[in-house]
């Protein structure tokens, strides 16, 4: 609290400023929206922000992505640490430094100083992830990178604007380290601009409530956000709630998941995160340094506060232990482009210990997030253009208290993501999209099922010298269920060769994978974890899957114990047999436990021969496989029922 | 000879009948209940109440509720979709995105259709617009003969890349059509022919769901006109600010969704126009909710994003509307934070106000200004009495003690916040698009418009308020002078620089013909065709588009990449003018113009009215005694200086002190806010 309380602003003049400041940074969100170049921009991968003179947050945009929430005041401090001092009224100057609080190098923020005559009074940051920075891959995503230098540009604050001139040799220098110049300096305008917005405003406030005043409000909109936050936090019994959530590996060592290891403790209204126990830094760019683990834990707590404004306020009642350079808190220059890895881990085991303080807004494990990038030459047309096909695509989200999980949804690091179409893949891409649909049996089961996943597939059309990386996670830390509920299911893609007609299981991380002219990928994404015990869920509610073929008859019968009969599939009547549904239910009941307990090296075997498939390797007996030979994984294995004995073999009854 | 023209627009609450005598240009209104079960009722109802003989009808239109009511209740019929094989789920995964981002207990509602009336066929197309696979014709007389068996009412068709070639989609249609021969089918290519499959089938779905309801119930209203007497054709008003006619509505049902609030923006623009402003932003404010609007050199802004329901967007070209949940009914509450708040939740038509005596004791914007003396305590003539007692208990525990704050400081505190929320999505609408507000006269009606008009006004510095003779019907006046319109577009996706000027005439022929061909069965003939061009251009490289007027002869290039520089200056802030432009899309608006009549126009002889009473009004913190109106009773030329407050039947308009107002010819309140 470090505004005058002994004259806050009265509550008309409080409020009109409170919400004149969100209304500007969503003027700029519209502004950036409408004027960007990056597609990753376009589809939302932005945020905006307005700052005070010390750089903490006034207010964050409305639909920014989650997962630059908590970050954007880190990079507006460092750059006032840069250039305190020698700021000057329409100075625009640039950053992407994760070390210094940022995300990864794809996020670029420009910042622009607020003066009120000769007096700094305020900043706004425009964020915006760029299609490429360079680095050894298209897009800026390298899996393979051990260290910052193969993976991008590293920005530390520089001046892209002086006193409103464009400063074209820093950004034409910027622009010339990346896939796509012409792009970077479009987007550099279409930022500069958005923040230009911002100034408008605030001065337009000035001018009417007096410096004075504004300046205050900005002190009292954060003290205000932090009462409500602190409110609700001491209402809370105080307590310690711990979990873990995995990594799938480190590609450096051998096999065995790569723990996150939480614990929370709320006393009074002050609540700490210890992540001691976490892992090392790891061998891949899976490492987030501490400004994205910090974002990661407010990104977290803010989905059980969601009306709540967003804004430095909301920061002060959280700390944070974590070891020294661990996969939550990697330094400089430890790779860490992936780090929405473990910003998702760290969600989704936070979505876990706030389901049991919070049981109306309890919700299981989110699908993966999952990027596929792939470039070469499009040899469609006779100059052979350069190719970056780059996309994301949505999954299931977990199954809630009373209610099953939300559908193909984008993936929780960023909400307000939007997927691409595949007529603008096809116009700009060398490829063709042959399915993208919702994938049937793809929802963890529970009382209340996951939502679901999709599959894309698609095939290369004429190219050359096209590799193609994949980044994601989950093949084996499969996406959970909880009290009772199933896993959904392992993620990974697959590859048929031309010509061929087995496809290849390539996993969820590689990269510079050769393609060719008429290869076919398919990409499966996971649907959300089960909440609550499949074996409860009301039989009709897995007819009315059966008829929208969310869910097959053969795996309602496996997965939730419920026998259905096709009528007239045309007429789409199905019909339930409640008394064999009853029959295999108890007969479920009574073997579910050993089946959870079987001997991996038997699920290996029975998988092998083909008398179950990778559904029930997960489901039923919790052991992770070799998706493409079929091995156990052994440590793996032990990992992750041990996650699975208390998740949901200890809530069944 | 028919000399009487209508128009009729149905709200939640009332219908509302303007009827204007186009010889004399005079106007009277009438106002029935809504019956929303069947909206032709109250139609028919206030059409037997105002006493209109159809047979002296010249033309009878209508902005209607009906296709808006039925996508937001979901009553609607079975309707099925054919789609590609492979791509049944286009419309259900959507772009994915949520609209509440942090409410993890919010989802996005399902589609309109359901993923078991979704099936597919095998056919392709790619995206040069090459058959990869010709339509397989054995898929689809197996789809067809399985909707015929679901008995389902509407088809949409919607195949991949049909934007650049529609053949596969016409083909199946005609298959469905052998079928199914009186089952409505909308064709994506022919609804929306744009690219992007999730906006072009989403469009289509929206357009073949309401398709049977729409077309049902126009069908019915025009026999019943037709019954009693009326020899012409039934106009409706579409969202893009024109009317159709019902041979337009069978195909494109879907641009009748959201027609209700089209009608208000296009009232302001018409009354902006009559006073001589130009720039107008319309505010219309009732009793949950404002919806603000802005007018430009004479033409509503138009967007192409927007929906009924999140996630499903309506591509067709719709004016531009911005609702917010500040209405007279909004509710005053302190949040745990301790800020002093305003809606968006309403106290409704029932309970409403906590001076409506129904119940409510939580203090909202109408018991603040019954508290502050600027609504009266008797309203629609005496049907309605408020409790100044109850709105001052509310305004008292609501806001005055949490606060501690004097009455009428807390009063006029809930009054101000209302005032900046509006006045901020005013500044969404106008200062991020690069307009400035002090160039707008602010047009404020519905029931709260004028209360709040000239507060909201000051508070932009926008110079001048219009309250329009009766601002609670206003909108039924937008549907009265309009003409027929459509809007016809096509991709063109090419950088300006390889743009052959005769390959982009071409383009605009042709989609020049279609509007022709769409106008002649409408029955305009040929002198009262306008038809306009314009363009969706972008830097190369850019993702969004802005709308460019395009000459009616295209003869250089240049031209349109010079007005599209100027169009991103105005509307950004800057322009590139060293950067590639491309074309992405060509459109013509095509108007049938109507015969145009004139509203009545009265002498004006300035003059200073005599107040009929006198009472305390509350502005600033300071007591006045202000001079009360009844307007039935001012004629144009009156001059009055605030503090004023004129009283009607259906509204209130506040004059704070110091601001002068004038009755003009068309017997419009103007308000100088600046004094």
């Amino acid at each position: 609290m470090t505004s005058n309380e002994t004259n806050p602003l009265d509550p008309v003049t409080f409020e009109v400023l409170k919400n004149s400041f969100i209304t500007a940074v969503d003027q700029m969100a519209e502004q950036m929206l409408r004027t960007c170049y990056s597609f990753v921009i376009y589809n939302r991968d932005f945020s905006n922000g307005l700052h005070d003179a010390e750089g903490n947050s006034v207010a964050q945009g409305n639909q920014d992505i989650a997962v630059h929430v908590g970050t954007l005041h880190f990079t507006c401090k460092d750059v006032i640490r840069t250039f305190e001092g020698e700021m000057k009224p329409g100075d625009v100057y640039a950053i992407n430094d994760p070390y210094a609080g940022g995300t990864h190098f794809s996020d670029v923020r420009l910042i622009r100083p607020i003066f009120d005559d000769d007096t700094l009074i305020a900043f706004s940051q425009s964020n915006g992830h760029w299609s490429d920075l360079g680095g050894s891959v298209p897009g800026s995503f390298d899996v393979s990178a051990r260290d910052m230098f193969r993976e991008a540009v590293r920005i530390t604050p520089v001046r892209l604007f002086r006193a409103g001139e464009f400063c074209h040799d820093v950004a034409g220098m910027i622009a010339a380290n990346t896939r796509d110049p012409a792009s970077i300096i479009g987007d550099i305008h279409s930022q500069a601009q958005a923040t230009q917005v911002a100034e408008r405003e605030v001065l337009r406030l000035v001018k009417k409530y007096g410096r004075g005043q504004v300046l205050q409000g900005m002190n009292e909109v954060q003290d205000y956000v932090e009462r409500a936050a602190r409110q609700r936090i001491a209402a809370l019994p105080d307590g310690t709630w711990e979990t873990v959530d995995y990594i799938d590996r480190d590609p450096g060592s051998g096999e065995g998941m790569i723990p996150i290891r939480v614990k929370m403790t709320i006393k009074g209204d002050r609540i700490h995160y210890d992540f001691t126990g976490s892992h090392p830094t790891i061998s891949s760019i899976y490492n987030s340094a501490p400004g994205a683990t910090f974002s990661a834990v407010v990104a977290g707590m803010k989905t059980f506060f969601p009306d709540l404004p967003l804004n430095s306020g909301f920061y002060r009642m959280i700390s944070i232990t974590a070891p020294e350079n661990s996969v939550v808190s990697a330094e400089w220059p430890v790779a860490v482009t992936g780090f929405l890895m473990p910003f998702e881990k760290i969600m989704n085991a936070i979505f876990e210990m706030w389901s049991k303080i919070m049981p109306e807004r309890a919700i299981a494990c989110a699908f993966n997030l999952e990027y596929l990038l792939a470039g070469g030459r499009d040899l469609r047309s006779p100059e052979k253009p350069i190719f970056m096909f780059y996309e994301w695509l949505p999954g299931g989200w977990g199954g809630r208290n009373g209610k099953d999980g939300s559908d193909v949804t984008t993936a929780c690091f960023g909400t307000g993501l939007m997927s691409q179409p595949n007529e603008g893949n096809e116009r700009v891409n060398p490829t063709r999209t042959t399915e993208f649909q919702i994938l049937r049996d793809s929802a963890g089961p529970g009382k209340w099922r996951g939502g679901t996943g999709v599959q894309k597939t698609s095939v290369l059309l004429d190219s050359e010298n096209a590799v193609m990386s994949y980044i994601c996670d989950r093949e084996r830390a499969v996406v959970w269920g909880v009290e009772g509920g199933l896993p959904s299911m392992p993620h990974g893609l697959s590859i048929r060769r031309n010509g061929e007609d087995a496809s290849k299981w390539l996993g969820s991380v590689f990269s510079d994978y050769p393609v060719y002219t008429g290869d076919e990928f398919a990409r499966p994404t996971a649907g959300g974890g089960g909440f609550g015990d499949p074996l409860e869920r009301d039989p009709e509610a897995v007819r009315e899957d059966v008829i929208d073929d969310y869910v097959s008859i053969e795996r309602a019968a496996r997965d939730y114990g419920v026998v259905i009969r096709e009528v007239d599939a045309d007429l789409c009547e199905y019909e339930i047999d409640l008394p064999a549904t009853e029959t295999l239910r108890a007969d479920l009941r009574s073997k579910r436990v050993g089946w959870a307990r079987m001997a991996p090296e038997e699920v290996s075997d029975l998988y092998k021969k083909g008398e179950i498939d990778v559904l029930d390797v997960v489901r039923r007996h919790a052991v992770i496989l070799d998706w493409e030979t079929g091995d156990v994984l052994p440590k793996t294995t032990e990992q992750f029922r041990d996650s699975f004995e208390k998740r949901t073999v200890a809530h069944w009854t | 000879m028919a000399n009487t023209r209508v128009a009729v627009d149905v709200g939640g609450t009332f219908t509302d009948i303007c009827i204007m005598d186009e010889t004399t240009g005079a106007i009277r209104i009438e106002k029935t209940s809504s019956t929303p079960d069947d909206p032709m009722r109250a139609v028919m109802n206030g059409v037997g109440q105002a006493n209109i003989d159809l047979t002296d009808v010249s033309m009878f239109s209508h902005g209607t509720t009906v296709a808006t009511n039925a996508l937001i209740t979901r009553n609607l019929p079975r309707t099925a979709m054919v789609c590609t094989e492979g791509f049944r789920d286009v419309v259900e995964i959507r772009r994915a995105n949520k609209e509440d981002l942090w409410d993890t207990y919010k989802d996005v509602a399902k589609p309109y259709i359901r993923r078991r009336d979704r099936l597919t066929v095998r056919e392709r197309v790619d995206a040069e617009g090459r058959v990869l696979t010709p339509l397989n014709e054995d898929d689809a007389r197996r789809v067809a003969n399985v909707l015929k068996k679901r008995g389902v009412r509407s088809i949409a068709v919607c195949f991949m890349n049909s934007y650049v070639n529609p053949e596969n989609e016409k083909r199946m249609r005609d298959i469905l059509k052998e079928v199914l021969p009186d089952i409505p089918v909308s064709i994506s290519a022919e609804i929306m022919p744009e690219i992007f499959e999730h906006e072009r089938f989403s469009t289509t779905m929206a357009n073949a769901v309401v398709s049977p309801v729409v077309v049902d119930y126009v069908a019915r209203l025009s026999d019943r006109l037709a019954e009693g007497g009326y020899a012409r054709e039934l106009l409706l008003l579409h969202t893009g600010g024109g009317v159709m006619t019902p041979n337009a509505v069978r195909h494109y049902a879907a641009r009748l969704a959201g027609s209700g609030i089209a009608a208000g923006a296009i009232a302001s623009r018409f009354i902006g126009n009559l006073c001589g402003f130009p720039n107008t932003i319309g505010f219309d404010m009732g009793g949950t909710s404002t919806d603000v609007s802005l007018t430009y050199q004479g033409e509503p802004r138009i967007t192409k994003d927007w929906y009924i329901e999140y996630g499903y967007p309506i591509r067709f070209p719709s004016i531009e509307v911005l609702t917010i949940g500040a209405g007279g009914g909004s509710l005053a509450w302190q949040d745990e934070g301790g800020s002093l708040r305003n809606g968006p939740q309403s106290a409704g038509a029932y309970p409403g106000p906590a001076c409506y005596k129904n119940g409510n004791r939580t203090a909202t914007n109408t018991d603040a200004n019954v508290v502050l003396g600027r609504l009266g305590t008797s309203l629609a003539g005496g049907k309605i009495t408020l409790d100044p007692a109850l709105a001052t208990e509310a305004v008292r525990s609501t806001v005055a003690e949490p606060f501690g704050m004097e009455l009428h400081e807390a009063a006029e505190a809930i009054v101000r916040v209302a005032n900046a929320n509006m006045a901020n999505a005013v500044r969404l609408l106008s200062i991020s698009r690069g307009y400035d507000p002090r160039d707008f006269a602010l047009c404020a009606f519905g029931g709260a418009g004028a209360l709040h008009g000239a507060a909201v006004a000051r508070e932009l510095s926008i110079p001048t308020v219009i309250v329009p003779p009766n601002p609670g019907v206003t909108s039924a006046l937008g549907c009265l002078l309009v003409d027929i319109q459509h809007d016809f577009s096509d991709s063109f996706m090419k950088r300006a620089d390889q743009t052959d000027p005769a390959e982009l005439e071409a383009a605009y022929r042709k989609i020049e013909a279609e509007a022709r061909a769409q106008l002649e069965r409408e029955g305009v003939g040929e002198k009262d065709m306008v038809i306009t061009r314009s363009a969706e251009m972008m830097y190369h490289g850019q993702w969004r588009s802005l709308e460019v007027p395009v000459p009616a002869e295209i003869t250089d290039v240049q031209d349109l990449v010079d007005a599209f520089h100027a169009e991103h200056e105005r509307e950004y802030n800057y322009a590139r003018k060293e950067a590639a432009v491309s074309i992405f899309r060509v459109a013509v608006k095509a108007i049938g113009l109507v015969p145009k009549a004139e509203l009545q126009k009265h002498d004006v002889s300035p003059y200073t009215p005599d107040p009929v009473t006198r009472r305390p009004v509350w502005f600033d913190g300071t007591e006045y005694q202000a001079d009360i109106y009844e307007r039935e009773a001012l004629t144009a030329g009156a001059k009055i200086t605030g503090p004023a407050i004129i009283e009607q039947f259906d509204s209130t308009t506040v004059i704070p002190p110091a601001m002068s107002t004038e009755v003009d010819a068309y017997m419009n309140i103007l308000i100088d806010t600046k004094g």
